[in-house]
């Protein structure tokens, strides 16, 4: 513990020519990372720590006891209403569903590019995946109006003989969603093994070493082991590379294959895919700013590793922007009068408040990080971050309710007001969310030891490999 | 030591309660059977049939109703009956045809022998099967004792009648009075008649809220006789109607319907044209090809203007140069026209004006000639030397002054809807014996001392007469649910009769009417038909008398007006606890659940206040508090407010303070005066700075001015339009108004189709629905037929605020043009359109939405978990959720009666499942089983669906699209067809029939290329359109 007291100047986010900043700060040794990694596991839980899993437990609470209240009453408790007949429930779901894009990016988009930098945040990026993924799973689930038979949306074979509709996104939707939690939970699961296996090692106690050991599979370190974990990890990378770009393509269908106008555009999958990523970015950041250094772990996650994410934020900001423009563009060039006017209402209609809280959160407030300063400094970037987060609910907000409000025939339309259900609902999402991340990072390693080993400069090596 | 002993409270107290249950055997409850028959007398009758069991052989027809113990020849368990009946309605009778499964009535529908009807049907009459299910109606014969209800039974009322009525008749009945509801039942007739002759110096009275007094005085005025005017609008060219709403408010509403819109087929000879000048926005006016909107109370003014036109033009001067202004060129035009069409025109003046205006109304028509060929005159029957109020005042002043003893109050409910200025309450409690005879334990009831249950009009015997004067017989569907007696069996137990039976009563009144040699088998065939053919009214041929020189009232002062009229939804208040009736929106305002002050756009903004506004209306002293609703087209300063709602004792729907159930809207019957009974100037209103939400079916919110600009681009592409010129010039012109790319198939097309449900090879038949826009009134009568027909449920005003209402038919209102004051009106129907590429289908994840093999989009609710995507990407909007269960209130242990009127044929859907228009999938299979059975075709016109059975217009055909024959395949081969949003390549199953307006020359718009935009483009693409269709 003395190792953090003195903290070192993050110099990392300073471009030395001819010299790579390095990945890891302070006194890089193994046994450094291993014990500041661990250490959360293993001292004393905080009070703090208690605090906040209680606000969040409660708030977990709350979201299932309202969805017990929905099961009995109707899903009528939501604002959903005609034309809105998708809500709240289901701009949630593609929100968390977008935040969750990130850890599997990271993890293997960025592992098949070899930034070693990923190797600081991958960890707790996948695993916030995972968590978003769960807090998306919840939303679609208890939005349909007869939730016991939920289980008709899976292709399993009845006394009815009836299949599943294939020709609906929204079973594609089921496939896609339940295929990428697969995966990112094997991905995420498989690369902790190494690092659990040190846990297990360095237990004390009876319920850990247990714990532990049961989850490390028996891992023991040996070059086989690690032959064998490599090779898998590497495959495991590249079967969950496409489905990053696949989930929400297929996720952006449920939209873009209807009819509605502001819904059939081609540009969606792209464009989901790209503000995904920048959700799921911002998301990271969020949670990571403040962990790392509640945590102390700024050597391994650095200001750099800040820094590297902003870039992509700035990018897929500035992607999601441009599909903005286009969208009006394509709509005003298709010369069709319910496409012209979806867009319009959007931007001016009863809507338009929602519209220019999401440009300004995700358009305008990314653009902030061409600046260096503001780059570089964690509290700024966690302010960003968090107007990104708001923007991209009301991205999901936008393209859903103003889409349905106002339709083809003016005779039904209509103005979407979210209930109080709906709101608590999505607070208790959050709720959901913060319950896992802590109970993560109190239990798991934060951080992938092993990796980050492994870009470490060698001990006694010139470091740089 | 003299020491008390009770057995109850009831006993200490000794109530009459207790009273009667030691003087009884059984208790009420365990009634003596046969019932009003004491036990002593049973004795006897059972001591006589046994002593007569051994004579058997003679069996007299029983006119008890009762489940039969071995099946009748030719009744099939499950198998619907039909049944003749009527409900009356102001007087007036209108026929109907119930459809009863074993025994359980469950669908209304309009008698098709009744010329009157023809087989359409009123929302009234619609709504009949819920309110005789209804479970908050009267239950038992009830007395209220200082302010405490007791149950009591028939037999205990009859003693009590005996009590009061027999010291009564020593002084020949001088303090006996009747408050009766207006009828024209013949032996109604007959028993007031046998009463007045009992108690000679009783009197009788009729009130009723929506009187046509002022044409009974107009037409003395005029003739110096009361005639009833008959009105042939099949032909009449020209049709004029001043503050009348001859398509839906009138009694001959269905006839008139019919009539006008047969006459609004523009390939099929001359068009109608129709002009309206009116205060509120009626359905006549929205149908109207003129409208002009003007107070009431200006009504006189521009009839006067009109008169001196017309009299300028028949007498070959040229009339007098017209104002610039559009009030002027329409009356213009209307003069033009009318003189141009004597004979063929007639002009129609709302029974809300004064009398006189209806005597110059008379003279006007018997000046163009009118009278005796397009208007018809008769006797009228109902004529009373006094007016409805006058009669109620008069009874109100004697209760007051305390000489009136008896009260009998046969129906009605003058406690609630009496006029502000007859205190009808207060001289009620003054009345030591009121009894009141109702449906309902409504506001009179809780002030009589006894309620008597009242028959629903399916649970009696009656006569009665329609508008045209044909006879028309009722007979039971069922046994009375709640101990009832109908108005002519309390009257016959009143003049002494025991057990009389209405079947008896009724058979006894209209035997006159039958033939005389064959007494039976014409009441036989007469109660089979429901309506006795060739029984109209005699024609006449008064002369209008010298009438006194018009006074010409100036208008154009800026004095606020109030108009008082009855619900389209709930008429007088009687039907307000009818759900489908409180849910039906209003076909202008689309209110649901409330009334409203209907104000202008422009007076709106001259008071400062908007939609949802709470003002305060102030008529000579009283006040009332009511939201805004501001309607474009309603006359300036003139403010329309719906009477019949504020009911504090309807029931669990429509209000019922004793059980905390607000009213549903507020009274307005408070306003009512002397010179204010239907419309009055001199209203203040003030702003009360509350708001209220109304709730509306459309425009949930205002639209602003991004979306009101659209829809004004839109609604031309959705409800097409057009002047007959126009339709004569290119009567394609419709298919013309959209430009879309060609819309390709994915499947090959073979070269021998021409539609596209022939290119999908459907075997058999493929269901197709066609609906003209030129006849359609927008009058609710298919939405509520739909509703009845498919267990449509009720939300609620909450629910349909959150704009979840279920209605599968909804009436889309549009308005047109740039003056908001007064705009055009565009109405659809808008239903599920099966379309052949329904969107719908292919998002379902569990396919619960699928094609049938005849075309129909089917919903299977069984399979539907409720992902809502269906009604996402449904173009139109017509799908429909269920948010919560909205059939709760049939498991209702207390309201469990209400699930009766559901239609065993059509499933209740469950919570969380979507539904929509079947096309009455359950009725076109019927017609396929019998058809199969019988090894015969189905031919056109066979399956009728709910709605086309209720539209009055017969806007509405369904029919088999591959049937080249059928009438809808003509429908959607003509011209006029257009499918709604066929640019989406959907293929809509349903298609309308464009709109054609026939405006007067002089008013027709300047010719637009009518394309709604002015976009060049090349003929060629007409033409390919032209080629494929």
């Amino acid at each position: 513990m003395a190792s953090v007291t003195t903290k070192p100047i993050d110099t990392t986010t300073i471009e030395v020519p001819g010299q790579r900043a390095p990945l890891v700060l302070g006194s890089p040794d193994y046994g450094t990372v291993t014990e500041s990694v661990c250490r959360l596991a293993e001292c004393k839980t905080p009070m703090s720590f208690y605090v906040a899993l209680g606000i969040s437990a409660s708030l977990m609470g709350m979201l299932f006891g309202l969805i017990g209240y929905l099961i009995i009453t109707g899903v009528g408790v939501w604002g959903n209403r005609s034309p809105v007949f998708w809500g709240w429930p289901i701009v949630n779901f593609v929100f968390w569903v977008g935040i969750g894009h990130a850890g599997t990016l990271i993890s293997a988009i960025l592992f098949l590019f070899r930034q070693n930098w990923r190797t600081g945040i991958n960890r707790a990026a996948e695993a916030m995946t995972i968590f978003a993924v769960i807090c998306a799973g919840v939303f679609p689930g208890i939005h349909i109006g007869r939730v016991w038979l939920a289980y008709w949306l899976f292709p399993i074979p009845n006394q009815m003989e009836m299949w599943p509709n294939f020709r609906s996104p929204l079973l594609w939707d089921v496939f896609a969603v339940s295929t990428y939690a697969t995966v990112s939970l094997l991905f995420w699961y498989m690369g902790m093994i190494p690092d659990l296996a040190t846990l297990r090692d360095r237990a004390t106690g009876k319920i850990q070493q247990f714990a532990y050991g049961l989850f490390s599979l028996g891992w023991n370190g040996s070059s086989r082991h690690w032959h064998r974990y490599e090779r898998a990890y590497l495959l495991l990378a590249a079967l969950a590379a496409p489905l990053v770009l696949s989930v929400h393509t297929i996720v952006s269908f449920d939209f873009a294959v209807s009819q509605l106008p502001g819904w059939h555009t081609t540009i969606f999958p792209p464009y989901f895919v790209a503000g995904a990523v920048f959700s799921g970015f911002a998301m990271v950041l969020t949670l990571m700013i403040p962990a790392r250094s509640i945590c102390g772990i700024q050597d391994l996650l650095t200001d750099r590793h800040l820094e590297n994410m902003t870039k992509v934020i700035i990018a897929t900001g500035s992607m999601v922007g441009y599909a903005y423009a286009m969208e009006f563009f394509v709509a005003w060039y298709s010369g069709n009068r319910y496409e012209t006017f979806a867009f319009i209402n959007r931007a001016f209609g009863p809507y338009a408040w929602a519209y220019w809280i999401m440009v300004s959160c995700n358009v305008i407030s990314p653009q902030l990080f061409w600046i260096k300063k503001i780059r570089t400094t964690p509290w700024m970037i966690f302010v960003v971050c968090i107007f990104v987060n708001i923007g991209m609910w009301f991205e999901r907000f936008v393209i859903t309710v103003t889409s349905l409000s106002r339709d083809f025939l003016p005779s039904s339309w209509g103005y979407f007001k979210p209930t109080i259900v709906d709101v608590l609902m999505l607070i208790g999402s959050f709720g959901l969310f913060l319950t896992l991340f802590l109970l993560f990072c109190k239990f798991l390693p934060m951080v992938a030891m092993a990796e980050v080993k492994s870009v470490m400069p060698r001990p006694g090596g010139q470091g740089d490999h | 030591m003299d020491k008390k002993y009770w057995r109850s409270l009831n006993e200490l107290h000794s109530t009459p309660e207790f009273e009667e249950i030691l003087n009884r055997e059984f208790s009420a409850a365990a009634s003596e059977y046969p019932e009003g028959v004491s036990r002593r007398r049973w004795m006897q009758l059972m001591g006589a049939s046994v002593a007569l069991a051994g004579v058997s052989g003679c069996r007299w027809e029983d006119e008890k109703i009762s489940p039969s113990v071995s099946r009748p020849e030719g009744l099939i368990p499950g198998m619907p009956q039909k049944f003749a009946t009527f409900m009356e309605l102001g007087g007036m009778a209108q026929a109907l045809l119930v459809t009863s499964y074993d025994g359980r009535p469950i669908k209304v529908e309009g008698n098709p022998d009744s010329a009157q009807a023809h087989g359409a049907s009123s929302v009234f009459a619609q709504s009949e099967t819920l309110s005789l299910y209804d479970p908050d109606r009267a239950v038992g014969v009830v007395e209220r004792k200082a302010g405490t209800r007791y149950s009591r039974d028939w037999q205990a009322f009859v003693e009590y009648a005996d009590s009061i009525l027999g010291p009564a008749r020593q002084d020949g009945g001088a303090k006996v009075r009747v408050l009766a509801d207006v009828s024209s039942s013949a032996a109604r007739k007959n028993l007031q008649e046998k009463f007045s002759a009992r108690y000679p110096k009783s009197r009788w009275y009729e009130y009723t809220a929506d009187s046509r007094d002022n044409a009974y005085q107009g037409a003395k005025l005029a003739f110096g006789d009361v005639v009833r005017p008959h009105f042939d609008l099949s032909k009449a060219n020209i049709v004029v109607c001043l503050d009348e709403d001859l398509l839906s408010e009138h009694p001959a509403s269905l006839l008139h319907a019919r009539d006008w819109a047969a006459r609004r087929d523009p390939a099929a000879g001359e068009m109608n044209r129709l002009y309206a000048v009116e205060s509120r926005f009626t359905t006549t006016g929205l149908s109207a090809d003129h409208r002009l909107p003007s107070r009431s109370v200006d009504i006189g003014f521009y009839l006067t203007k009109l008169e001196a036109q017309v009299q300028a033009l028949l007498s070959g001067k040229k009339a007098e140069a017209a104002g610039d202004d559009y009030a002027s060129k329409v009356l213009a035009a209307m003069a033009d026209d009318l003189v141009a069409n004597k004979g063929a025109s007639l002009i129609a003046i709302g029974t809300s004006q004064p009398a006189e205006l209806h005597a110059r109304v008379h003279k006007l028509n018997e000046l163009l000639g009118n009278a005796g060929k397009t208007i018809r005159y008769s006797k009228e029957p109902l004529a009373t030397d006094v007016s409805s109020v006058e009669a109620l005042r008069t009874l109100a002043g004697e209760m007051q002054a305390g000489s009136v003893e008896t009260l009998i109050i046969l129906g009605g409910n003058p406690a609630y809807n009496a006029p502000g200025d007859i205190d009808f309450v207060s001289a009620l409690s003054s009345v030591p014996n009121a009894i009141h005879l109702g449906e309902y334990e409504d506001e009179t009831s809780l002030l009589c001392q006894w309620h008597l249950p009242k028959t629903h009009p399916f649970e009696q015997w009656g006569d009665s007469r329609a508008y045209d004067g044909t006879l028309c017989v009722a007979q039971p569907l069922l046994e009375p649910l709640h101990d009832g007696k109908s108005e002519v069996e309390l009257l016959a137990i009143l003049n002494g009769e025991k057990n009389p039976v209405g079947l008896d009563l009724v058979k006894e009144a209209v035997k006159g009417s039958l033939d005389s040699m064959a007494v039976n088998a014409s009441w036989r065939r007469l109660v089979h038909d429901g309506v006795l053919k060739g029984s109209s009214l005699e024609t006449v041929s008064p002369k209008v008398k010298a009438l006194p020189a018009a006074k010409i009232t100036e208008a154009a002062s800026e004095e606020m007006e109030l108009v008082f009229y009855a619900s389209p939804q709930v008429y007088d208040g009687r039907f307000a606890n009818s759900g489908w009736l409180q849910e039906t929106p209003d076909n202008l305002t689309k209110i649901t659940w409330d009334n409203a002050a209907i104000i202008a756009p422009k007076t709106a903004k001259g008071l400062g206040v908007e939609f949802g506004s709470v003002v305060k209306l102030i008529l000579e002293g009283k006040s009332i508090e009511l939201p805004v609703y501001v309607l474009p087209g309603q006359a300036p300063n003139s403010i329309a407010v719906a009477l019949g709602y504020g009911r504090t004792a309807a029931g669990l729907v429509g209000g019922d303070v004793a059980r905390d159930v607000a009213p549903v809207g507020e009274n307005i019957a408070a306003l009512q005066s002397k010179g204010a009974i239907n419309f009055a100037a001199g209203l203040k209103v003030e702003k009360t700075g509350k708001e209220y939400e109304l709730a509306v079916t459309q425009d949930h919110h205002s639209i602003d001015a991004v979306g009101a600009g659209e829809i004004q681009g839109r609604v031309g592409q959705l409800v097409r339009e057009g002047d007959l010129s126009e339709y004569k010039k290119n009567p394609g012109f419709a298919e013309e108004r959209t430009h879309h790319p060609e819309l390709k198939s994915l499947w090959d097309k073979p070269s021998d189709v021409e539609h596209s449900y022939e290119e999908l090879s459907y075997e058999g038949q493929a269901w197709g629905m066609s609906v003209d826009l030129t006849k359609c009134i927008g009058c609710n009568s298919c939405s509520i037929a739909c509703q009845a027909e498919n267990n449509v449920p009720v939300v609620g005003r909450e629910q349909v605020i959150n704009s979840r209402e279920m209605h599968w038919i909804r009436v889309d209102r549009y308005f047109t043009g740039d003056d908001v004051d007064n705009p055009g009106v565009s109405i659809q129907p808008m239903f599920c359109q099966q379309c052949e590429l329904a969107p719908c289908e292919q998002v379902c994840p569990v396919a619960a939405t699928v094609h049938s093999d005849e075309g129909l989009n089917d919903m299977v609710y069984n399979r539907c978990v409720g992902t809502r995507y269906c009604a996402n990407n449904c173009p139109y909007k017509v799908r429909r959720f269920n948010y919560f269960n909205f059939n709760k209130v049939y498991e209702d242990p207390n309201r469990k009666l209400q699930a009766l009127v559901l239609n065993p044929e059509v499933t209740v859907r469950h919570r969380g499942v979507m539904e929509k228009c079947t096309y009455c999938v359950q009725r076109i299979k019927t017609v396929q089983i019998e058809a199969k059975n019988e090894q015969r075709p189905i031919e056109d016109g066979e399956i009728v669906t709910a709605c086309q059975q209720a539209c009055p217009a017969k806007a509405i055909e369904f029919g088999d699209l591959v049937n080249k024959k059928s009438i809808v395949r003509q429908k959607h081969d003509d011209p006029r067809a257009y499918k709604a949003l066929s640019e989406l390549n959907i293929k809509p199953r349903t298609a309308y029939l464009a709109r054609i307006l026939n405006p007067h020359p002089s008013l027709a718009k300047p010719a637009t290329d009518g394309h709604g935009h002015g976009e060049q483009h090349a003929d060629a693409e007409h033409k390919k359109k032209a080629a494929k269709h």
